[in-house]
């Protein structure tokens, strides 16, 4: 690999909080930005939770939305509706 | 069984959200645009939170607004505007309430009895989005519920 193509890779990785780049003189060092990507997906898994517990809170009241539909159409089919 | 939420960064701007409902799509759509139903499951009781306010005025270029909070404290606000209503498959509405608010699209895919709910968020950048996930930590559902634990144990031993 050429040292542009190198330079590239490396400035899409840093662009992307995966690594960390330091120039001393002519030396440029990298290091992994791990940390940063543990910490996003601790936050993504957080978000998850929340809308986990709000979407099981959905569903409850979908499962009675549903109930009621049955009824609903129970009741119709009952007074002759088509 | 429980079905399982899933959330995706799809890039530095999308966050996308996705859930299977056992119910048709026409439901679940009541369920999102009806305050009476909203109320009972967007801030759920894990959250120890409870609303103040729900208002939706589910129509293009109609506005809503939450406003919920743990007793005392002064409730948050989150309000904005539907770009695009179209029962019982797509709704589009802004979030107005900081300037790094996304705009949030959720179609309802009907399956033949059950819904696929997909949730997308644009945010205005990568930093918008990065706060807004940031703001998860110490994230207040579950500080609210350890305060309640420790309130009820406070007061058993009181």
């Amino acid at each position: 690999m050429t040292l542009t193509g190198m330079k590239k890779h490396v400035g899409v990785l840093e662009q992307a909080g995966l690594v960390t780049t330091q120039k001393i003189g002519r030396v440029r060092t990298c290091s992994l930005g791990l940390r940063r990507l543990e910490e996003e997906a601790a936050w993504i898994e957080r978000y998850r939770q929340l809308w986990d517990a709000r979407f099981d809170a959905l569903d409850t009241v979908v499962e009675e939305l549903k109930r009621q539909d049955r009824i609903g159409a129970r009741k119709k089919r009952e007074r002759g509706y088509p | 069984m429980k079905n399982s939420t899933s959330v995706e960064r799809r890039s530095e701007r999308e966050l996308v959200v996705s859930r299977t409902f056992n119910a048709p799509a026409r439901l679940v759509f009541e369920a999102w645009t009806k305050p009476e139903l909203l109320k009972r499951w967007w801030v759920p009781k894990s959250f120890g939170m409870s609303f103040v306010a729900c208002e939706l005025d589910v129509r293009i270029g109609g506005g809503y607004r939450f406003e919920f909070g743990h007793e005392a404290s002064k409730p948050m606000a989150f309000f904005g505007r539907y770009l695009e209503v179209t029962p019982p498959s797509r709704l589009v509405w802004t979030n107005d309430e900081s300037v790094d608010g996304s705009v949030t699209t959720v179609t309802f895919e009907d399956r033949g009895g059950t819904t696929l709910v997909v949730m997308h968020e644009l945010y205005p950048s990568k930093e918008a989005l990065d706060a807004t996930l940031a703001g998860m930590e110490g994230g207040m559902p579950e500080t609210f519920a350890q305060l309640d634990e420790l309130l009820v144990t406070l007061g058993g031993s009181g």
